[in-house]
């Protein structure tokens, strides 16, 4: 099979070379797996870990949210904790992780070729550990409260997987913007600790729709993880159901992803010379 | 025709721009948007104007001096970096080693970096499956396959890293020095592995400052300077207009003045000269001389700053490597470190000369510079009146040529 390649300086292209990507998915698989192996290689008490920090994230929010503030939810306020957090600890997770993945991997990127969205897009893959840990905390909680499951359970995936393109397209723009400008580095601590508050992590949205002026509201759902864990949680324990705001997160998730990738391409080429 | 071109290149050039003050902030760039005429940038063209063509299974050596662009000329290649202006056209499948283990991680077991290194260079898993034990079996890591590389020694590691990027079956490879590295048997081992490449009849392009490992094994070279294309063609001619075209000369002044923060010391310039001051290039094999290197002490630190000298032959080869001694200035100011060949000592040939200068702490040292083949000096045979040859006339091999206490005694005299 002839094989030809064309490196041409006037060649410019919006979107990134999917064919190639696909192309490249074992090094996707081989690198999310080095991540899985060394996460927990290190550590003595290895997984444990990954229980032990959700389950305090979740204990502290409850206990300040639904206890000290009195927050009040049609569900457990523990259980409904529990849903945000799992999902809010995989979105910062993955967004951190990402982030932070080109510098992380400069050795590479300046050594040898392959397209670079690899690199961030691998990182969605180890937060799953979490996740599937604050999942399996969450059933329990669901069996102790005697909870049922509401009949849109079918749809919590598709807002799963949403809150992994919102995860992976702030990755991608963190990792591209901080090859060029390190300051950005210090900018996403700073994002996920405002997050955990503008997100309705530990209280429903509804409180903040009802004391925001409308355009606010619009504001607030701009953050897509507004409405990926509003939709999570009502497709698990049903309740009123989230309205046009919805379509807010959404919009500005695909958006985010699509401007995002394209950036993203925009710098890779030059990425070797920045790092 | 164009069938049998595995690479052609067409006015390649690369800019970098090397300004005062980094753009790399973000500030920077937002009052650079809205001020038209920004503090101009210096641009620095790595590489400008290049063309060739290099044929199927034709193994090419690039050659030129520190900064004439041939990394950069090998990272446009294997996609690392983008050109700024110009073509390329490759046909085949590309694999490049400019460097070996990249992406090792010492956490992981051996076997477990092999499908890494290996998916990262390119492979599939499956590719890498079913040449597992050939590579094992190349790098003789043995039983230790199952160990955590960080366990490994620095010999061990090399070896299985050029063991995986060795098993690439690309139509073209890149390589850039990786074969500076490790033992002299194992060096041997990775020169045949890639002359067995070529004689396979692919493509290789090979970026070295051994000229030796060039000559064997390239029948075409490139010879680079400053990014321009000084000439290329059949291997052994360019090689001697490498060693010939005085780019490398008794006299090195250093015009560079990127300095990262980390060095103490900064190269001034560097020469070869006689022993009362007499700046050349060429000695007789009984004749003394001088290599001296003006440096600057542009940082004060508790440890001793010292330049060394490393001398290479033709073939490439360090004859040898010598540390400047006795008390090493600390405070700042400028210096000159000079070093005295004594005659009857290194055989006659071409040397080419690395300066380089480092910090030695107590546990380890910093590098403040390294310049590459900076000078070159002839050692020229001393045919007639040489009471060390008598009547013969032949070469003399070895690398040095020592006059040393060879003298003979009766040992049964008799009465």
């Amino acid at each position: 099979m002839e094989h030809k390649l064309v490196i041409d300086a006037s060649n410019k292209s919006f979107l990134p070379d999917f064919k190639e990507l696909y192309r490249y998915r074992d090094l996707f698989y081989t690198l999310a797996w080095r991540d899985f192996r060394v996460r927990y290689a290190q550590t003595t008490i290895g997984l444990l870990w990954a229980v032990l920090q959700p389950v305090v994230t979740l204990l502290i929010l409850s206990l300040v949210f639904g206890r000290f503030v009195g927050v009040k939810t049609e569900v457990p306020h523990l259980l409904f904790t529990v849903a945000g957090t799992s999902i809010w600890t995989y979105f910062s997770y993955v967004m951190t992780n990402s982030g932070s993945s080109i510098i992380a991997s400069q050795q590479m990127v300046k050594k040898i070729y392959f397209p670079r969205l690899i690199i961030p897009l691998s990182k969605a893959v180890v937060g799953f550990i979490d996740f599937g840990i604050s999942l399996i905390i969450m059933m329990i909680l669901m069996v102790y409260y005697g909870v049922t499951p509401s009949s849109n359970t079918w749809l919590a995936p598709v807002f799963i997987l949403f809150g992994i393109v919102a995860a992976l397209s702030i990755g991608i723009w963190l990792s591209a913007l901080s090859v060029r400008f390190r300051d950005f580095q210090h900018v996403v601590p700073f994002m996920v600790q405002i997050g955990l508050y503008v997100t309705p992590i530990a209280y429903p949205a509804e409180f903040a729709i009802k004391q925001l002026p409308s355009w606010v509201s619009t504001l607030y759902f701009l953050n897509p993880m507004a409405g990926v864990i509003q939709g999570f949680r009502w497709s698990l324990f049903g309740g009123e159901a989230p309205g046009n705001l919805l379509f807010v997160s959404i919009f500005a998730t695909v958006i985010i992803f699509i401007l995002g990738i394209s950036y993203f391409n925009n710098v890779q080429d030059l990425m070797a010379d920045y790092v | 025709m164009s069938n049998d071109v595995a690479i052609r290149i067409k006015n390649l050039g690369k800019k970098y721009n090397i300004g005062k003050e980094k753009d790399d902030n973000f500030r920077a760039t937002l009052v650079n948007l809205f001020k038209k005429s920004s503090t101009k940038d210096e641009e620095f063209w790595a590489l400008k104007n290049v063309s060739f063509e290099v044929k199927k299974g034709d193994v090419i050596g690039i050659i030129g001096k520190n900064g004439a662009g041939k990394s950069t000329l090998l990272k446009i290649l294997s996609q690392i970096t983008k050109p700024t202006k110009g073509y390329v056209e490759i046909n085949g499948r590309v694999a490049s080693l400019l460097e070996v283990g990249t992406g090792f991680h010492s956490e992981l077991t051996g076997r477990e970096n092999i499908y890494l290194n290996g998916t990262i260079l390119g492979m599939t898993r499956h590719e890498v499956k079913s040449k597992f034990d050939e590579i094992v079996d190349f790098s003789g890591v043995g039983k230790f396959i199952d160990t955590p590389v960080k366990q490994y020694s620095s010999g061990m590691h090399v070896r299985l890293a050029f063991a995986v990027a060795a098993h690439l079956e690309p139509e073209i490879l890149l390589i850039d020095e990786v074969l500076a590295v490790g033992d002299v048997g194992f060096q041997k081992k990775c020169l045949g592995k890639m002359d067995e490449v070529s004689k396979s009849g692919r493509t290789i392009l090979f970026v070295s400052h051994n000229m030796g490992a060039v000559a064997s094994l390239c029948n075409r070279a490139i010879l680079l300077h400053k990014g321009n294309l000084l000439n290329h063609g059949e291997t052994t001619k360019i090689i001697s207009q490498y060693f010939n075209s005085g780019q490398a000369s008794y006299y090195f002044e250093n015009d560079e003045n990127d300095f990262s923060e980390k060095m103490h010391s900064v190269l001034t310039c560097a020469y070869v000269c006689s022993t009362n001051h007499e700046k050349k290039g060429k000695f007789y094999v009984n004749e003394d001389f001088k290599v001296c290197v003006e440096y600057e002490i542009i940082e004060e630190v508790d440890a001793p700053i010292v330049v060394s000298l490393r001398f290479f032959n033709e073939q490439g080869e360090c004859v040898f490597l010598c540390l400047a001694n006795e008390v090493q200035p600390k405070a700042k100011g400028k210096y000159i470190a000079e070093c005295k060949i004594p005659k009857n000592f290194l055989n006659d040939g071409l040397l080419s000369v690395s300066v380089a200068s480092a910090t030695y702490y107590e546990t380890n040292y910093v590098k403040n510079y390294f310049y590459k083949d900076v000078l070159m000096v002839e050692i020229i045979d001393v045919l007639h009146d040489n009471p060390m040859r008598y009547s013969y006339g032949g070469p003399f091999p070895g690398f040095i040529r020592p006059n040393l206490d060879f003298k003979v005694r009766s040992i049964n005299s008799i009465k």
